[in-house]
């Protein structure tokens, strides 16, 4: 949304023929671009070269190590057949869509209740920031010893006895889904209550006049209005959650079907090592997670911009 | 930004006006259910500084207040070099806030003010940048690293730690740059300021506690790292591994078994003065946060 006003900003500054007479030194436009090489020089040779070079790498053999020749598409194919890509994609979906679900609910449960200012508001606003800054190894580590069965803290609270969480092929699922719902969901709250604090309360009070009651005033505002922070908490959740590593690695090491695609990526690298391989799968990694990302885009965009007519 | 601002004010007025109105049943009910959400975020780590004092049998009881209590577990994390570890941590996210906040400020200030060709190819290309999972650079940065010599080293961490942190500091930056009044700029330009002298004598100064939240957000977010931190220097916290690595693999005396009370004091250094940061600069760093992400 900011992106339009800078535009227009711009757009609306004075011509170059009506600037007063020029001053010494880099003109504006040259500034202009000399400010934004270094971003762009660093960005394309330490983000985009590589994707390149990766693609390049897939193309080829290897032994260990040692470059065997030219191998066209054959790293690929053994990616699609092997059954730990399979794998690692649908744990990869499984947690990305129940654990950016959950968050959502839970971050707009949060978000709406915080935006009634009552006693200890400040103090929550300022807790909420703590899971966030935490290091998610940390967080990882912090619920493998809670969720384990010993010393068993979640199974003493509950009344479980032995139950082994991170023993069981589901219920080691939720025990990751839940650390990780636990340390975004209060971001989520963060960002949709940014978005919350941008709606107009003359709203709310000519649908109170109109007589329309809390949920109506919900359902037919409060959502509405908050398309945009939806689709920005929606978008960066779901491609972070895409990427996920961390909370996996740590808690679990892959085991009982918890590994995930950056996992299993990383693991041609150091582990077993297969140049080749390893970059055919992060190329297909990144075609995936790029392919959801501007699906996401313009799906939601184009929702976006509609959304934003209509009022 | 401005409008985040005037929004808090805005709620803030209804919402008092809100709980007069509604009963004191209801108000407890809320209080509750925000006691609920600090909770949520706050108790998980009061279970970490209890059970990180733990020492011997206590450390298998679930009880959080079953003794003995000691500092045993902070001696042994120090005795594995974690000092190191946080040495490494600490240079490498310095070094990539220094990188990110000199590169992103100047190329934000060029986005939301200077007169530039193809600024929306440009946004499109930043906001792709910042989808980048980035495992898919880490076998390609690897091979290049390795041939390079760059494995196990501050530079092959921070350099792309930089470039993965600038889409994210172009966009909290130029949200901050374009909230500056324009008339500020033109009175420097009718002095007779070139562009450059205007942007670091006038904006710069005045966009100071943007580029300060951006600061700490990058800083967060570069001492949090783990998968490139794992895979370019794994081992030795003598060269470069990082704190989340080291936490990671903490070893015990028995081979295969977590040591809770070395990872649990571990985890404790580093929270604490995390959380202090947080507690400190809460207000700036939520600023930061939505300019960031409302940009996209």
């Amino acid at each position: 949304m900011a992106e339009v006003a800078t535009e227009s900003r711009t757009l609306s500054g004075p011509g170059p023929g009506e600037r007063p007479p020029r001053a010494k030194g880099v003109s504006e436009k040259g500034l202009g671009r000399l400010f934004v090489t270094p971003a762009i020089g660093l960005m394309v040779l330490v983000a985009l070269f590589p994707v390149i070079y990766a693609f390049v790498v897939s193309l080829r053999a290897y032994t260990g190590r040692q470059y065997e020749g030219f191998a066209g598409f054959e790293n690929y194919s053994e990616a699609l057949n092997d059954d730990k890509f399979w794998a690692s994609l649908q744990f990869t979906f499984t947690f990305t869509v129940i654990s950016v679900g959950a968050e959502f609910i839970i971050g707009l449960g949060f978000a709406l209740l915080m935006n009634q200012a009552f006693r200890g508001r400040g103090i929550t606003r300022a807790a909420i920031l703590v899971p966030w800054v935490i290091p998610t190894v940390i967080a990882a580590q912090m619920w493998f010893f809670m969720f384990n069965v010993n010393p068993g803290f979640i199974n003493s609270a509950l009344g479980l006895g032995e139950f082994n969480w991170l023993g069981e092929s589901g219920w080691v699922k939720f025990a990751v889904i839940f650390a990780d719902v636990w340390k975004t969901a209060p971001f989520v709250a963060l960002l949709l209550l940014a978005g919350l604090q941008t709606i107009p309360t003359d709203v709310y009070e000519s649908a109170r006049v109109d007589g329309a009651n809390a949920w109506q005033r919900f359902w037919h505002i409060t959502l509405p209005l908050l398309r945009p922070a939806i689709f920005v908490a929606l978008l960066f959740r779901t491609i972070e959650a895409l990427r996920v590593y961390d909370l996996p690695q740590v808690m679990t090491g892959g085991a009982f079907d918890t590994e995930s695609l950056s996992m299993v990526v990383q693991q041609y690298v150091v582990k077993t090592p297969d140049p080749g391989l390893g970059s055919a799968l992060s190329t297909i990694t990144f075609a995936i997670i790029l392919g959801i990302g501007v699906i996401f885009v313009s799906l939601l965009g184009r929702e976006l911009v509609i959304g934003r007519k209509d009022q | 930004m401005s409008a985040t601002t005037a929004g808090t004010g805005r709620t803030r007025r209804r919402s008092r006006g809100a709980v007069e109105s509604s009963t004191s049943a209801r108000a407890w009910a809320k209080t509750a259910l925000l006691a609920f959400i600090f909770l949520w975020c706050l108790f998980p780590f009061f279970w970490l500084i209890m059970t990180s004092f733990k020492v011997q049998g206590a450390l298998n009881s679930a009880n959080l207040f079953d003794g003995p209590f000691g500092l045993a577990n902070y001696r042994n994390v120090f005795n594995q070099d974690f000092h190191l570890n946080l040495r490494n941590s600490l240079v490498i996210a310095t070094m990539t806030t220094i990188l990110c906040v000199v590169i992103g400020s100047l190329a934000a200030y060029a986005i939301a003010r200077l007169p530039l060709k193809r600024k929306i190819l440009l946004l499109t290309g930043v906001l792709a940048v910042s989808l980048f999972p980035p495992v898919a650079l880490v076998p390609p940065l690897y091979e290049l690293w390795r041939t390079l010599g760059l494995l196990n080293t501050y530079e092959g961490l921070y350099i792309p730690y930089t470039s993965f942190t600038l889409p994210l500091t172009i966009f909290i930056l130029t949200t901050f740059f374009a909230a500056i009044p324009k008339e500020l700029e033109e009175a420097a330009k009718m002095d007779g300021a070139s562009p450059f002298k205007t942007f670091y004598r006038v904006i710069l100064p005045l966009a100071a506690p943007g580029v300060f939240a951006a600061a700490i957000i990058i800083f967060v977010s570069a001492w949090n790292e783990f998968l490139l931190a794992n895979t370019f220097a794994p081992r030795d916290p003598e060269v470069a591994q990082t704190v989340p690595v080291a936490i990671s693999l903490f070893t015990g005396a028995v081979d295969f078994q977590r040591p809770i009370g070395s990872i649990t004091a571990a985890c404790v250094v580093v929270t604490i003065p995390m959380i202090i940061v947080a507690l400190a600069f809460q207000k700036r760093i939520i600023a930061g946060l939505t300019a960031g992400s409302l940009k996209g």
